[in-house]
């Protein structure tokens, strides 16, 4: 690639994030009860599953291992920052969700909590180095379990928190927990979170830990006679990506007025837990940054208009009846799309803004090569 | 010592259930290399079959336990049309991965339309209690439930066992599992081997069910989800793919749950269960009777 | 390319076909059809299945199909009607939509001399917070004021903060946790509170002159926990000596031999167990008296209903000496409207009702006496008609009014089963009232 093709994409991208987050400033300052109600909330719990989404993509599509406890992390993340700022809270350092101050205690119990969640990633690394593949999954799969059995046993993550709490599956303190308006007010610091933890995952793989990483996934054996090694990038894959979930834990407790533990159990009721997070880098496609954020949109968005679009309301009553069981329709979503799209709506491919200009020409070639492997096919 | 002969028997009242679950779990993960997740709601399914079945069959004068046969041919069905429907076009299709998600995806399919169907719906449902009577052993009152319960899953696991080593299928079944390619050039028809795999293996999951609701009589749609975490746990404990290891595993893993009840803290037992796992594959990462198969360079 | 569409139609119509049976089966308001039809739009609420209950309700109320009605109430609904807690979602469902048919069967509700029909807009949340607060703000965007739910605590208290400052009326059929009303003036709730519970239960086993208790509880659920913490309290202060506390992991578990081993170790004469109907039945107390446990067996409100859960076939025998605090008993019942709700209740859905259906039944009943009184439906009036503590509501729960926090003042009933070895048969029987002194 020429050096100023490289100058163009950076600066085209640059500016997009700029209006991305100049648009969230505007829609804070706008205000307007379906704005309130409906679009900033969705926008927040975007922002959450697209860096959950990513963070997992660095384990699951660019080191190869399955992990299935990923939700563990962001539990471990969001316990910390919701305690964190209580005790600031309570200590009487902040009053209204405002102000410096709150920022301030915002900005460290975010920090804090990633690198609580980084901890308990280097913890899950290690078994990493001796096991692979479904071994490995049930692994993180139980220590994802004893995350939430813990948090549900320890006096000062239940009920009213801290010195005041008892062991119980709800923490109903929080130091955090926006209201509607205060997700409007503070729609930036979503943004922003996405922004900066998405330009720091880039970069992660795009630099030569990342070009590690993937030799390691493509051919561990052949990567460490290659002199990589292996151990060292696996934990701190497993850490980085752990990291990124507890940030994403904090930006949860933003959200949320109370925290449950089996909101972060490997499958509940909802979208968020360790299998759906799966679900979202695979449907996404492994190995791909801005997949993981396509499919994150896209099933939070199905997930969402299933049980609050208007849409719904319009089908015939037979099908009102399936889509009472918005899990049924999902998971034959899920089904629909793996059957067409096996490797992932991105693939390997990244998105890129400057690439648009070349879609026509893609979509043709896709269409005639897919034409020509069917002629090939009949003349059998 | 009451405490310690009652730890024993609750462990291996609840170890033998998982035992019998790990037994058609591994069997399936054995030949496709799937972990599938709807094992679990295979059972449920059986739960269900069972608790329609066995007033029917005791209405005809025949013992309860028989309505196991109609829960077996049930759950074989299921279990084919899952990996038919499901399973085959997307292992055709996909890798590993996308196989795992299409379990995933089956799984909440058979939960969801469980509940949606009117006779099942949310409620728990309650069924008749079989195999009532007691043991006595040490001062210690043991169910028959439970001692028929190690003895069908030890059964069965011999059965299982002769089957796969000496039968003309089971030796397919082995082929597949050891590598897809060559089994089909040696004239092994691949697709029909998995999907007898698939009905034993759901076939077993309803004899599971059968022993499960013998010992804890309820059943509900997502009763399948905690018992095939619990079974998965077993068979990687004890080795995946290996029949006796699944067994063991599963016995192992009753008795840590019950030890961890009584000695260390009882609502810490789902912590101990997966330290335990973890610490065993970190000292043998095929598990207790896995072969740790070097990889091929 | 063609036996993927092949399979793919296959999985369809397996789908469709199950759903399809699903809905033309439900003759008695099967919990589904309702919280789709409830979902799709309130008009429709009246469906077929209801319109039969309306057509009978309205014979025996005596009012005429005549009556116009001048507009409608829509009432919000939230509840895991889908998932592992289904069950007390769709319960609460069940309730609320009985008393929504019999209100509007009776002419509906009373404002300013006229009368407005009841409606519902049912929302699922399948049992998480953050699906809930979804919910929560979808009903609010679609101009709904007054809202019933949670089941849970931990779900209603992710909505609790929103209802507040968004100025709408929540009340919770059943999320007990103190904490959910404290500080919020717009929440209220028809249920008890877990430290009222914990504390009546508490004070009978001191009256009752028991020293030694234990309890068995479940430390991942917010119901259990909440017990515990208030039993312990109370107990403590009681001078009971705690000698034994065991927990479980989750509220499916189903295995409670070990924890009853340590308390029959310990000594307890008396076992406090905060749990529900579908673990005591079947689990927990035959598994109890299996390894030698005979003292009392003390339950709260959830595991109303046990009779429900035991299998057939079982030793009846073990369920004698099961006690449990509840709201309400139809014997010891002071008014009719417990009786004729338990009634039409079994008539509509040929079931006995649990905890559950009563609250929310007795949700929709507080809200239009609300409405009533105010001759208003906006939130603020009908928050203002609610916090008023002198009002009386007289529901199936019984009859009480709410505090300064929006948690009904009620007295407790001690129920139990008691066993007749003649005919070998286990009744539940009401035993006493009870009050905090």
């Amino acid at each position: 690639m020429k050096k100023s093709e490289t100058r163009t994409r950076y600066l085209v991208n640059f500016l997009a994030v700029v209006l991305l987050f100049v648009i969230s400033l505007v829609m804070s300052a706008a205000g307007g009860d379906t704005l309130k109600l409906k679009v900033v909330p969705s926008i927040w719990q975007c922002c959450y599953l697209i860096i959950m989404a990513a963070s997992l993509n660095l384990v699951l599509g660019f080191l190869g291992q399955l992990s299935l406890g990923h939700c563990g992390f962001m539990a471990v993340g969001a316990y910390t920052a919701a305690l964190i700022s209580l005790a600031f809270q309570r200590a009487g350092f902040y009053e209204e969700k405002s102000g410096p101050a709150f920022l301030l205690v915002l900005l460290l119990s975010t920090l804090a909590a990633g690198v609580l969640a980084a901890v308990m990633g280097l913890l899950v690394g290690i078994p990493a180095l001796r096991l692979k593949g479904d071994y490995l999954a049930i692994i993180t799969l139980g220590f994802g379990m004893i995350i939430v059995n813990v948090i549900n046993n320890l006096p000062f993550c239940g009920q009213q928190g801290l010195g005041q709490g008892s062991a119980s599956s709800a923490l109903y303190a929080t130091g955090l927990g926006f209201s509607n308006d205060e997700k409007v007010q503070y729609l930036w610091v979503a943004v922003l979170m996405v922004i900066l933890c998405m330009t720091a995952m880039l970069l992660f793989v795009r630099s030569k830990y990342g070009r590690a990483i993937r030799a390691i996934r493509d051919n561990e054996i052949a990567a460490a006679t290659s002199g990589i090694n292996v151990s060292y990038y696996k934990v701190l894959t497993f850490t980085i990506s752990a990291f990124f979930a507890g940030v994403t834990g904090a930006l949860y407790s933003c959200c949320n007025a109370a925290l449950a533990t089996t909101s972060f159990a490997f499958t509940n009721g909802s979208i968020l837990n360790s299998v759906f997070i799966v679900v979202m880098v695979v449907v996404g496609g492994m190995g791909s940054m801005t997949g993981s954020v396509i499919a994150a949109v896209a099933l939070f968005l199905l997930n969402y208009t299933i049980k609050n679009g208007a849409w719904v309301s319009a089908l015939p009553a037979f099908l009102q009846n399936i889509f009472a069981y918005p899990m049924l329709v999902y998971s034959v979503a899920l089904i629909v799309v793996i059957l067409f799209r096996p490797r992932g709506i991105m693939g390997s491919r990244e998105f890129a803004l400057c690439d648009i200009p070349k879609w026509p020409g893609m979509i043709k070639a896709y269409f005639t090569s897919r034409f020509k492997g069917k002629e090939a096919i009949r003349h059998e | 010592m009451t405490t310690f002969i009652q730890f024993l028997i609750t462990g291996l009242r609840l170890g033998s259930v998982y035992a019998l679950i790990a037994l058609g779990y591994t069997m399936v993960y054995g030949i496709i290399k799937l972990i599938n997740f709807a094992h679990g709601d295979f059972i449920m399914v059986g739960g269900y079959t069972l608790f329609f079945m066995i007033p029917v069959i005791m209405n005809m004068g025949l013992p309860g336990w028989l309505a196991v046969i109609p829960a077996v041919l049930v759950c074989a069905c299921v279990g084919m049309l899952v990996e038919l429907l499901a399973y085959r076009p997307v292992r055709k299709k996909g890798n590993n991965l996308t196989s795992l998600i299409t379990a995933i995806a089956m799984s909440f399919v058979l939960e969801n339309l469980a509940q949606a169907i009117p006779a099942i719906g949310p409620d728990p449902k309650v069924p008749y209690t079989l195999f009532t009577s007691t043991v006595s052993i040490a001062g210690v009152s043991v169910s028959s439930a439970t001692i028929i319960t190690v003895v069908v899953s030890a059964v069965i696991m011999v059965a299982l066992y002769f089957f796969t080593q000496k039968s003309r299928i089971g030796c397919a079944m082995r082929c597949v599992s050891e590598d897809k390619e060559a089994a089909t050039l040696m004239g092994v028809n691949v697709n029909q081997t998995i999907i007898v795999t698939f009905g034993i293996g759901a076939g077993l999951a309803a004899v599971a069910a059968l022993m499960y609701i013998a010992q804890y009589p309820k059943v509900y749609t997502t009763m399948g989800a905690t018992l095939g975490i619990y079974a998965f746990v077993a068979a990687v404990l004890g080795g995946i793919g290996s029949l006796p290891g699944a067994m063991l595993g599963g016995l192992v893993i009753g008795i840590v749950q019950s030890g961890a009840n009584t000695y260390i803290s009882s609502s810490m037992s789902d912590t101990f269960v997966y330290l335990i796992l973890i610490a065993v594959l970190m000292i043998r990462p095929a598990g207790i009777l896995g072969k740790n198969v070097g990889e091929k360079v | 390319m063609k036996k993927k569409l092949l399979s793919l139609l296959l999985a369809l119509s397996l789908v469709v076909s199950l759903a399809a049976c699903g809905s033309s089966d439900s003759t008695s308001g099967s919990s589904e059809s309702e919280s789709s039809d409830a979902a799709s739009d309130t008009s429709e609420a009246a469906s077929s299945a209801e319109t039969e209950a309306e057509a009978e309700a309205s014979t025996v109320e005596e009012s005429s199909d005549s009556v116009e009605f001048a507009g409608t109430i829509t009432l919000g609904m939230i509840g895991p009607m889908t998932g592992s807690l289904a069950v007390y979602g769709t319960h609460v469902a069940n309730g609320v939509n009985l008393a929504i048919e019999q209100i509007n069967a009776a002419g509906g509700v009373t404002v300013g001399g006229e009368s407005y029909e009841l409606a519902v807009e049912s929302k699922d949340d399948q049992g998480d917070s953050t699906e809930c607060l979804n919910a929560m703000n979808a009903l609010i965007s679609d101009g709904i004021e007054l809202v019933i739910g949670s089941a849970t605590s931990g779900c209603t208290s992710s909505i609790t903060s929103v209802a507040n400052s968004e100025g709408v009326v929540l009340i919770t059929p059943s999320g007990t946790a103190d904490a959910l009303t404290t500080e919020m003036d717009y929440v209220f709730r028809t249920c008890f509170k877990d430290s009222f519970q914990g504390e009546l239960a508490a004070q009978y086993a001191a009256d009752e002159g028991y020293t030694k208790v234990g309890i068995v509880y479940c430390s991942a659920d917010t119901y259990s926990a909440g017990l515990r913490d208030a039993f312990t309290a109370a107990a403590e202060e009681l001078g009971l000596e705690i000698v034994a506390e065991e927990s479980v992991a989750t509220m499916t578990e189903v295995d409670y031999t070990n924890q009853f081993t340590k308390m029959v170790e310990a000594g307890a004469e008396l076992v406090f167990v905060p749990f529900y109907y579908d673990v005591t039945g079947p689990y927990l107390v035959p598994q109890a008296r299996s390894v030698g446990f005979d003292g009392i067996l003390l339950g709260a409100d959830g595991v109303d209903n046990t009779e429900t859960t035991i299998p057939d076939g079982a030793d009846l025998s073990v369920y004698n000496d099961f006690l449990f605090v509840n709201h309400y008993s139809t014997e010891l019942a002071t008014s009719d409207i417990s009786v004729s709700f338990v009634e039409s209740y079994e008539e509509a859905y040929g079931e006995t009702p649990n905890n559950f259906d009563a609250l929310g039944y007795d949700a929709v009943l507080v809200l239009t006496q609300a409405i009533e009184s105010c001759g208003a439906f906006d939130a603020d009036s009908v928050q203002a008609a609610l916090a008023d503590t002198s009002v009386v509501y007289e529901v199936s729960t019984g009859t009480f009014s709410f505090d300064d926090t929006g948690t009904p003042i009620k007295t407790g009933v001690l129920m139990g089963y008691s066993y007749t070895e003649g005919d070998d048969s286990v009744t539940k029987i009401a035993i006493t009232t009870l009050s905090l002194d």
